[in-house]
């Protein structure tokens, strides 16, 4: 540590400094800005409420309902990238040539801008337009309204995300699978491990950080979500599919600066309760 | 050495003065303004014509073109900030009233102006505490739209109440023929709110009250409310994901027979290649509950206090809200959306009444047209009336979703 202080610590300085500066400014102000009352409609009306803000939001039953709605989808969302993202990765590991053959095909997801996929999203659900029902409808099943029923909405937008961030899990947990040992596969087939137990056995555990990552990201992500929903529902039906992320937009949108700016605090401490939690309990099940 | 370079400057500046042109417009000709616009078929219209205007005048401008939502906050930011980014802006009525203590009363601007031309309701949309603050450009409103051809066949007169209209589209509605009684908009849209609040207002309601406190629980608000989930009754499957443009699809697809719609979504019916009903609708005054309360919605231009061009940007308010554009614009081949002139020369020209075949429909809803409250909150209440009219849409209980809605409007009144 002292070696650090003499010697290391001008080097890192620069770095710090910049850190400092484009994470902690911006977020020092918003935290300052939140203790105000600040509508930029009346902007000689600025004053310090404190923790008024907060205490408004908290209140709030539409802010209950949205934070619900954002961990709804989170869940929903993420569990399925895991598992679909993880059956690819598996499947693939053994299977080289044919994942060199259609590799394009499964990122192509990727490469894709959220708007540009959102609004091809939107209008696949379309009901009198829409592939999806136009092809439910040759099958004969009366393709449903997805986007005027609540539960359908959210599947939509689930399936729409999952699509696009499947290829996200994958990758990760690809690269994680093939830079496992082989060594300890053998050893396990030569013990009489069938197929399932060396993923349940050796391959689960090896990867545990690796999954804890990637879900850790996928879900900062999720729980942040606001591009697909606004294009996709635009928080319809009702409001039902109306995310923490729309409800800031919306607030923020109308120029009430300080009560954002304590929404977007708000969202900071779920997001880190959330990864803590996450980490908190893969670390259990790792100690287990 | 010094002398030298005077004298070149002295020069060049002679030079420069030669062989600069006085403008027609008397502006100042080299000149950029910079003018926050709407994103779409309103900032292509204004992109093909802005030619005609910087030709006239030598002055440039830079339009920056932006969708609904965040038109209104880089505006509000632009002006409420240091930032100054634009001089002139294209606001949707609503913000005037928010806006205006950062906007440059056009009492000068407008003295050349034949006002007397303009539809008198047009003019107040840019009004706010005796001021005119804006000038309108492209008034829009509520409009009854229907199918000629249907009615005909049914023996059905144009509906006149909201009863007749639930009557009618109860007749029409066939939803094994794909055809819906009528159409609006239903989605979490901010439309949904305006449409629910043209019935309120049709039965005596409103969601504000003169004294500023929200009266959106009142038997007569639940009444135009409930009429509003009947009409849905008869809309097409889906209708609770309806934005403005799924209106307009419904109906140039054949699979509505009645509408409530802006009139701004009825120029693209009226297109023969993007519509199957072009030439077979009929446009009508709003139908009443206890009386007709067309909602008027007009898109307006002000000037910001701090701009540094204001004699280049009053020109351009002239010209923006003149003859010559209003004819051209009007005349601008429909896509999805259109521009109608406020003013009276305009409208009632052969000429634009051949191309706009509800231009008398959309006078006569505008001389009645009812405007939404002139307070600086109303885009925040506005947004209120998107979130609890689309639930009321889905079917939320009524009584407790309008008791919902005046709570959260007393609150934003209060903050």
């Amino acid at each position: 540590m002292r070696g650090l202080a003499r010697g290391g610590l001008p080097w890192l300085a620069p770095g710090i400094a910049f850190l400092a500066l484009i994470d902690l400014f911006p977020l020092g102000y918003a935290l300052a800005i939140s203790l105000y009352s600040w509508w930029l409609v009346r902007p000689s009306e600025i004053r310090l409420v404190g923790l008024a803000n907060y205490a408004s939001l908290l209140r709030d039953a539409v802010l209950r309902h949205d934070t619900m709605v954002s961990a709804a989808f989170m869940i929903g969302a993420v569990s399925i990238e895991l598992v679909a993202g993880m059956a690819l990765a598996v499947f693939f590991a053994q299977r080289t040539r044919v994942f060199a053959a259609v590799r394009p095909v499964i990122l192509l997801p990727l490469f894709i801008t959220p708007v540009v996929s959102a609004t091809m999203w939107r209008l696949m659900f379309h009901p009198d337009l829409g592939i999806v029902n136009y092809y439910l409808r040759r099958i004969g099943i009366g393709g449903p309204a997805w986007l005027s029923d609540p539960t359908l909405a959210m599947t939509a937008v689930i399936l729409l995300d999952t699509w696009r961030a499947i290829p996200f899990m994958f990758l990760v947990l690809h690269a994680g699978i093939v830079s496992l040992p082989h060594e300890l596969f053998e050893a396990a087939m030569v013990d009489g491990a069938t197929k399932w137990h060396s993923f349940r056995h050796v391959t689960l555990p090896l990867l545990r950080y690796i999954i804890v990552v990637a879900v850790l990201i996928r879900a900062m992500d999720a729980f942040r979500e606001f591009d697909i929903f606004y294009i996709v529902t635009s928080g319809g039906p009702g409001n039902a599919t109306e995310t923490i992320q729309m409800l800031n937009y919306r607030i923020f949108g109308y120029g009430r600066v300080g009560l954002a700016s304590s929404l977007s605090t708000l969202t900071l401490v779920l997001v880190a309760i959330i990864s803590l939690a996450l980490l908190r309990s893969m670390g259990r099940e790792g100690a287990a | 050495m010094n002398g030298r370079i005077g004298a070149a400057v002295m020069v060049l500046g002679l030079v420069l003065g030669g062989v600069t042109t006085v403008s027609p417009l008397g502006a100042a000709p080299g000149e950029t303004i910079s003018f926050a616009m709407l994103a779409g078929y309103k900032e292509d219209v204004l992109r093909a014509n802005i030619g005609s205007f910087e030709q006239q005048t030598g002055i440039k401008v830079a339009i920056d073109a932006s969708p609904y939502n965040d038109l209104y906050q880089k505006t509000l930011l632009s002006l409420s900030t240091s930032a100054r980014r634009y001089d002139v802006m294209f606001m949707d009525e609503p913000w005037v009233p928010g806006l205006s203590s950062f906007l440059l009363p056009l009492g000068d601007v407008i003295k050349g102006i034949d006002l007397a031309d303009f539809v008198p309701t047009t003019l107040a949309s840019g009004r706010y505490k005796g001021k005119q603050y804006a000038m309108p450009v492209d008034p829009n409103v509520q409009v009854f739209i229907y199918r000629k051809d249907l009615f005909q066949q049914h023996n059905l007169g144009v509906p006149d109440t909201w009863d007749d209209v639930l009557r009618d589209a109860q007749t029409l509605n066939d939803p094994a023929k794909e055809m819906a009684g009528v159409v609006t908009t239903a989605g979490s849209d901010q439309q949904t709110g305006l449409y629910m609040l043209l019935l309120i207002w049709s039965y005596g309601g409103d969601v504000l009250g003169p004294d500023g406190r929200s009266v959106a629980d009142s038997p007569a608000a639940r009444k135009g409310a409930s009429v509003y989930v009947q009409l849905l009754k008869y809309a097409p499957l889906g209708v609770q994901s309806y934005s403005f443009a799924d209106v307009n699809k419904a109906v140039q697809l054949g699979k509505a027979a009645m509408a409530i719609q802006w009139a701004s979504g009825a120029r693209p019916m009226e297109d023969k290649a993007h519509s199957l009903v072009a030439g077979k609708l009929g446009y009508a005054v709003m139908p009443r509950g206890d009386q007709r309360t067309p909602m008027r919605g007009v898109w307006t231009i002000g000037i910001a206090q701090t701009t540094q061009h204001q004699e280049a940007a009053a020109k351009f308010v002239q010209w923006i809200t003149g003859r010559e554009f209003g004819r051209a614009a009007a005349l601008y081949p429909a896509t999805s959306s259109a521009i109608h002139s406020p003013r009276f020369s305009v409208l009632r020209d052969p000429k634009i009444a051949e191309a706009l075949p509800y231009a008398p429909a959309l006078l006569d809803n505008l001389k009645i047209a009812r405007e939404r409250a002139r307070v600086p909150q109303w885009p925040d209440i506005q947004e209120q009336l998107r979130l609890y009219g689309a639930k009321v849409s889905t079917g939320a209980p009524l009584g407790e979703t309008l008791a919902q809605l005046k709570a959260s409007i007393n609150d934003v009144m209060n903050k």
